[in-house]
């Protein structure tokens, strides 16, 4: 699963990381003094090290909450996000962290209660409210069984009624949060693109069919469940992908349960897009015809805007405008 | 197994791989296994290399010594085409309780000067890893679990100046340790234990040189870049468009719709360019 395991000389004898240690015995171990030394270098290449990537066992210094960016959230609360890991374990072409990493390396910051101690001081300054989002520099669930993250980071937020809690996902390790008390201020989100998008551009992520089924699960055991169609990559084949992925979707859960859709454009940095192309210049979709506007690169489209209604207009036949947002 | 490696090491396959050894003893067991011929060069460094792009320098003893070798080997295969070349250093080491002519790749070298260390990515399975210190005079207590060596820091920090960290890696066999001192090495074993692990030398440049080939071919730049640029006037930004679009027009599979601009070599640069980039908005939007 992983080519080495780096850790923190500070946090080699904590109980966490020898158990995780303890689940890899095969694999090299390297200490190091700060992760900063293996992780994000100068001379790494995301792209070869994907190929056989790392994982590093690091505690998190500075802030652990961080304001979301604008349009990220689905309503107007306070939003923010705090990332327990850094890089994720899929590998999708039109993801921007290839190009906010040079290293492509897993982060994982295993102390988990420094985090828990910034997450409630957050909560009460917003007098117990504010939306909290994780899978914003890692997919949530997806080291779920090496991290015990959701384990650990739910209970928390039972004892927060107020605030809730977003875990942003591809994957279909689930069966950490089936196995708890389920609490309803807490949302697990899971992200779909086209059946043709995903076989083109996203590599290890689980098929749609797997990802409904761990949703349908979660959704019978009560959890809230929320759908994220991003980011929409308009083809010349128009509709047609969406029309059959959100037939496959709404087939499998109860759309009046879904807590939320959103859908959003490609959109990145232009300097993570420009890291991108230099990683991937033989890339079909970085070589296609881009506009920029506010720092923000996009896909050149002249019926963009038509298009994006027209699935919107698709998804509210299956559920109503006011479950729906869209992202910036 | 040594055969089917041995088969891609010595194929038609290209092995952009530079290897950079200290000593001569250690270059004399590598010349035969991997079939290099001396290389004629105006370079103080010895130098081998084999009709499928894989070279040997000989640097000498010593991190000064390292650096200038890949400084020159560096100039000496410069090229702008983005093409990069893997890095490897094979030498000797010490370690406290490690049997002679066993061998590791280094995971993590660290200077003994300084305290500074470097983290090889771990990309290649199959090969034992270890720590490496570099030290400015042989080791004699191997204080620490780990190989005592001359160059490994210094290899390291300069070849990825000309590389990416990923494709330079340090490979080091145990030449002495607490029972057999380095006063007692008799050198006639270094080829020996090189000899005796051929199959990992050659699984490990092997492997290496499939990663380079991948990076090169993905990065690889249409044939009429190098066309335009030597038959019309380009200013520097006028090349790194025209780069970047030949590149485009390569990742929509439309390499062989450039060939018609070479007609047009008597024409502007600007116009070519602006012919170039107008097409490639049409064709990629649909």
């Amino acid at each position: 699963m992983f080519s080495t395991i780096y850790i923190e000389e500070e946090v080699l004898e904590t109980s966490r990381v020898k158990n995780m240690l303890d689940r890899f015995p095969q694999v090299p171990r390297v200490v190091c003094e700060r992760y900063g030394e293996v992780f994000n270098r100068k001379s790494q290449n995301f792209r070869l090290q994907k190929k056989a990537p790392a994982l590093i066992l690091a505690k998190k210094y500075g802030s652990k909450v961080l304001v979301a960016p604008d349009g990220y959230g689905y309503n107007d609360s306070r939003s923010y996000y705090f990332s327990h890991m850094l890089n994720c374990v899929y590998d999708c072409r039109y993801c921007f962290l290839q190009g906010m990493y040079s290293s492509a390396n897993y982060v994982l910051f295993v102390n988990y209660e420094d985090f828990e101690e910034a997450i409630a001081s957050k909560i009460e300054k917003n007098s117990g409210g504010g939306v909290y989002y994780s899978g914003y520099d890692c997919d949530s669930l997806a080291l779920e069984p090496v991290s015990d993250f959701c384990k650990h980071f739910v209970p928390l937020f039972g004892e927060y009624p107020n605030a809730e809690l977003e875990f942003r996902t591809k994957s279909t390790q689930i069966r950490h949060l089936l196995e708890q008390p389920v609490i309803p201020n807490c949302v697990i989100a899971m992200s779909f693109t086209s059946h043709e998008a995903g076989s083109r551009w996203e590599h290890k992520v689980p098929s749609i069919d797997k990802r409904l089924e761990a949703l349908q699960k979660l959704q019978l055991a009560g959890w809230r469940v929320a759908l994220r169609f991003e980011p929409l990559i308009l083809d010349s084949q128009g509709l047609t992908p969406y029309e059959s992925l959100f037939a496959q979707v709404f087939a499998k859960l109860d759309a009046r349960k879904i807590h939320s859709v959103s859908s959003g454009l490609f959109r990145m940095p232009i300097d993570f897009h420009k890291r991108i192309v230099k990683l991937y210049p033989d890339e079909e979709l970085f070589a296609r015809p881009t506009t920029t506007a506010d720092g923000m690169i996009a896909l050149k489209s002249e019926d963009e805007s038509l298009q994006l209604a027209a699935i919107e207009k698709l998804l509210f036949s299956h559920i109503s405008p006011q479950q729906y947002y869209r992202c910036a | 197994m040594i055969k089917k490696f041995e088969k891609s090491l010595h194929g038609s396959e290209s092995t952009p791989v530079n290897i950079v050894v200290a000593h001569a003893l250690e270059a004399k067991a590598l010349i035969p296994m991997l079939h290099l011929q001396p290389f004629q060069t105006t370079s103080r460094f010895v130098q081998y290399g084999n009709s499928n792009n894989l070279h040997l320098i000989v640097s000498g003893i010593g991190r000064a010594a390292m650096e200038a070798a890949i400084t020159d080997l560096s100039q000496q295969q410069a090229n702008e085409e983005g093409q990069i070349r893997a890095w490897l250093n094979i030498g000797i080491a010490g370690h406290s309780k490690a049997p002679l002519g066993s061998a590791w790749l280094g995971n993590k070298i660290t200077c003994q000067e300084s305290g500074v260390s470097a983290y090889p990515p771990q990309l290649i399975a199959g090969i034992d890893s270890v720590a490496v210190i570099t030290v400015d005079e042989p080791e004699r207590t191997y204080p620490e679990d780990a190989a005592y060596e001359m160059e490994a820091f210094s290899f390291f920090e300069q070849a990825t100046k000309y590389s990416t960290a990923e494709l330079v890696q340090v490979f080091k066999i145990i030449s002495d340790n607490l029972e057999n001192p380095i006063e007692k090495l008799d050198f006639k074993n270094i080829p020996i234990w090189i000899r005796l692990l051929q199959e990992q030398i050659i699984l490990l440049i092997s492997k290496m040189s499939e990663l380079v080939r991948e990076h090169n071919d993905s990065h690889r730049i249409p044939r009429v870049y190098r066309e335009l640029c030597s038959r019309i006037h380009l200013t520097v930004n006028q090349k790194l468009q025209l780069k970047r679009l030949c590149l485009r027009y390569k990742a929509l599979g439309l390499e062989a719709d450039l060939e018609s601009v070479i007609s047009l070599a008597g024409s502007h640069s600007k116009q070519i360019i602006s012919q170039l980039s107008a097409q490639i908005d049409r064709v990629g939007k649909q």
